[in-house]
């Protein structure tokens, strides 16, 4: 399954940019996403949208309108649109379930994100939204990559997306998965107390058979809260799709995200790599959030696209000039973890 | 109650209710069809106004013929809201 | 591609904590809609629901589950998880193998605790304990751990049609070889968020919901959960096979938000993919579970997309009619009730119909009858998104 054209909304500057540029490091514990205009969103639809709709929509309206239609359109999303979802809530309690209004209600499923990017592009074609948290996206991407086995001469829009809402935010915060001290956003990885930085974004990929274009070669998941069982289940992947094994992995595109409690795991992760790999770290420049790896799967687009790896996302140079094969892998909150191979030819 | 005034209100919360965007008070003119091309509002919009009219005025609209009748446009909502509020 | 074979179901909604009171109670026409007696919401006597008499506590110490953080949700997807589990008698390594997926849908996840989120999300109290419980993933990251589930894990969302689409994926994964077998299902629970929110959108009805008659006037909302167990066809073994799942399809009607489009251009489209994929012309099908809510849009084109397709509309139904719309659980539950129609070659009564829409309306089956069918048809349609198996 290659990816033959992405947009990416994030706290960088990375919508329809021709090379990613990753300057703006702020200081406290929101990341929050950098919108366009949104020139191509009627006023109408646009004043009922929430953020996450509107991201999504954002996102995927460049790629519905550069290409033939997709044969349909498949978005992971952690929280959907959390901030409608309580607006929505706060008007039931406030007015005492009174006469309340329907637009909160309808904006705060899930599913609008995908319902409106098929609405306003007349799509009749499959629709579906994975909402399974910190694997939400990984869900959505293996979905593509089954729905492509069954029609290899279609293509699909395939996204991930979500919002910091005031509301998502304040229950991460109560939950403790955002740092309480404010650390400059690079320095993250040098702390050692619980939690991230809070983020968003909306990445929308148009996914099919293109030969030169990356190639998304497996994605696979795993639940478990031991890393032993997590490496192994790594390993195998690696080992069933890469025949010289982790040799061949060029770049490592890990979400490691500052919080103490989970380092553990991608630092085994490194430890599986040989000294030819080249390291990379994106949860500073995207914040951290359920369908982040999204933006890791972009990157990796990137990074091959370009052959070179943006110098703040940098971590460790390792020895190889070319890149051919990424692996990204990230885990939410230490439970979820996802792996994707990435490369070209 | 000053009708100049109170146009002047509602069109404010009609703008923040239906978050019509870009748009000031100036822009909302009062004799302009609400559900007609220029503002092309729908049926959503309808039932936002309804609950602003109870929330703003405390008037209840439960019959949705009333609703049509009264939700035409600025000048119609302004005239039932003073029509509904004791002297 | 292998064949998928359900070996197992389990079931619970206003009707019976398992699939024999379902058989039963759905057999004999009894109607799950009332007031409401356990859950509170100021509409509780001005509405019908489907409500489970069963309360949150009891189904904690049924299930023997001692946690604090977990929702009616989760209790209520686990009760029927565990059912169909026991009766496809898959063993507790078979369940963990990495081979073995679960997929479930729902709606309301942690919404259902108005209350405890209301202050959580505008932070005006200490956390309560189901701090990291509000999303839609949280259910089936409670089932993951209480089976220690390490195939593909799942929750899907395409609002009332969620869980139709959770088995069309835990199929698709048997036949592509990315699962051996899939634990498919859905759940929601009534909550104050769905009430308040079908209800500003006009749709709920003060009377027993009246799927595909003349004077229908809304939906009623439900509770409940099903689930299946998915097995490719060589695992099997001397198991009973219930039934097989063979077409499936998820379409979009991309016409408004929350209505269908007049002519039903997204469900005609789904079950006439849904036919091809089974490799089915619409004279096989002898029995449509409708989406059949009882709102004046849905059930009129719902109708409408019926006749474009099948030059004889089969003997349909609304399960809706019985329980009300569960929602998230809605498909999950009527896959089950079409697996009973065909393990026992019997349909049910849908209740509430006497006067057809308009003249020559097609009119839902009243009555409980022995029937012989190979294939049934089971109809999900959600907001914005559609989904048929």
């Amino acid at each position: 399954m290659n990816i033959i054209q992405s947009t990416c909304i994030s706290a960088q500057n990375t919508f329809l940019t021709p090379e990613p540029a990753f300057g703006h490091l702020p200081a406290g514990s929101k990341l929050e996403a950098k919108e366009p205009p949104y020139e191509n969103i009627p006023r109408s639809l646009l004043r009922r949208m929430g953020k996450a709709v509107r991201m999504g929509v954002g996102a995927a309206l460049p790629l519905i309108e550069k290409n033939i239609t997709p044969n349909g359109i498949i978005i992971g999303t952690g929280n959907g649109g959390m901030e409608d979802c309580i607006r929505f809530l706060n008007q039931i309690i406030d007015y005492d379930e009174g006469t309340l209004t329907p637009t909160n209600f309808v904006q705060s499923t899930a599913n609008a994100i995908a319902a409106q990017a098929g609405l306003m592009s007349g799509n009749l074609g499959y629709n579906i939204t994975h909402v399974h948290r910190g694997l939400a996206f990984e869900n959505a991407v293996i979905d593509a990559l089954m729905l492509l086995k069954e029609n290899p001469k279609a293509n699909y829009l395939l996204g991930g997306i979500d919002e910091i809402s005031t509301y998502n935010f304040n229950i991460d915060q109560l939950g403790g998965w955002v740092k309480e001290e404010f650390p400059a956003t690079q320095d993250i990885y040098e702390t050692t107390s619980n939690g991230s930085l809070a983020g968003e974004g909306a990445v929308v990929f148009v996914v099919g058979n293109a030969p030169d274009k990356p190639d998304i070669k497996a994605c696979q998941t795993l639940h478990s809260t031991h890393s032993q069982e997590v490496m192994q289940s790594l390993g195998a992947m690696v080992e069933l799709h890469l025949p010289g094994g982790f040799a061949d992995v060029d770049v490592l595109i890990s979400g490691e995200n500052g919080d103490g409690r989970f380092k553990h795991f991608y630092t085994d992760c490194e430890a599986l790599l040989t000294n030819n790999t080249a390291i990379a770290r994106f949860k500073h420049l995207s914040g951290e959030f359920p369908s982040a790896s999204a933006f890791g799967l972009w990157l990796s687009g990137e990074i091959l696209k370009h052959q070179t790896i943006p110098v703040n996302a940098l971590k460790n140079p390792g020895s190889t000039s070319t890149f051919k094969n990424v692996l990204i892998y990230n885990n939410f909150r230490g439970q979820q973890h996802g792996f994707m191979l990435v490369g070209l030819g | 109650m000053d009708r100049e005034i109170l146009v002047k209100d509602l069109k404010k919360h009609i703008i923040t209710y239906l978050n019509l965007l870009d748009m000031t008070p100036e822009d909302l003119k009062n004799d302009v069809p609400l559900f007609g091309d220029e503002l092309g509002l729908d049926s959503i919009d309808s039932v936002e106004l309804i609950v602003l009219l109870e929330r703003e005025y405390g008037i209840k609209i439960e019959d949705p013929k009333e609703g049509r009748k009264v939700l035409v446009d600025v000048n119609t909502i302004a005239d039932y809201i003073i029509a509904k509020t004791p002297a | 591609m292998p064949s998928v074979m359900i070996t197992g179901i389990g079931a619970i909604s206003p009707l019976g904590n398992t699939v024999d009171e379902h058989r039963e109670a759905f057999a004999q026409g009894k109607s799950g809609l009332s007031r409401l007696e356990m859950f509170t919401t100021r509409y509780a006597d001005l509405l019908y629901f489907g409500e489970i008499k069963t309360s949150s506590d009891a189904l904690r110490s049924i299930l023997g589950v001692s946690e604090k953080n977990v929702t009616r949700n989760s209790l209520l997807a686990l009760h029927a998880m565990q059912e169909a589990l026991q009766m496809s008698g898959l063993e507790p390594q078979q369940i963990a193998a990495s081979g073995t997926a679960l997929i479930g849908a729902n709606t309301t996840a942690g919404i259902c605790l108005t209350d405890e989120l209301y202050h959580d999300a505008n932070r005006d109290t200490n956390p309560s304990a189901y701090i990291n419980d509000y999303d839609a993933g949280s259910i089936n990251i409670f089932l993951q751990r209480i089976f220690n589930i390490k195939g593909v894990v799942n929750t899907i969302n395409t609002a009332c049609s969620s869980s139709a689409n959770a088995i069309a994926y835990g199929t698709r994964l048997i036949k592509s070889g990315m699962a051996d077998r899939a634990i498919v299902g859905g759940v929601d629970s009534l909550a104050k968020f769905t009430i308040n929110g079908f209800n500003a959108l006009g749709i709920l009805s003060s009377e027993k919901c009246r799927p595909f008659d003349k004077n229908r006037n809304g939906l009623n909302l439900g509770e409940g959960a099903a689930f299946l167990i998915l097995e490719r066809e060589d695992l099997t073994g001397n198991k009973k096979i219930l039934a097989e799942v063979t077409g499936y399809a998820n379409t979009n009607d991309a016409y408004h938000p929350s209505s269908l489009s007049p002519q039903g251009n997204g469900p005609y489209l789904a079950m006439k993919t849904a036919l091809e994929t089974a490799g089915l012309k619409p004279y096989d099908i002898g029995y449509i579970n409708t989406h059949g809510t009882g709102t004046e849009n849905n059930d009129e084109v719902e109708a409408i997309a019926m006749g474009r397709l099948f030059e004889k509309i089969p003997a349909f139904g609304s399960s809706k009619s019985s329980i009300g719309h569960t929602l998230g659980a809605a498909g999950a539950i009527e896959a089950v009730v079409s697996v009973l129609n065909l393990m026992y070659q019997e349909i049910f009564p849908s209740l509430n119909f006497d006067t057809p829409m308009y003249e020559q309306a097609p009119a839902p089956a009243t009555h409980h009858q022995k029937v012989e069918i190979a294939h049934i048809m089971s109809n999900s349609f959600g907001f914005g998104a559609i989904a048929v198996h």
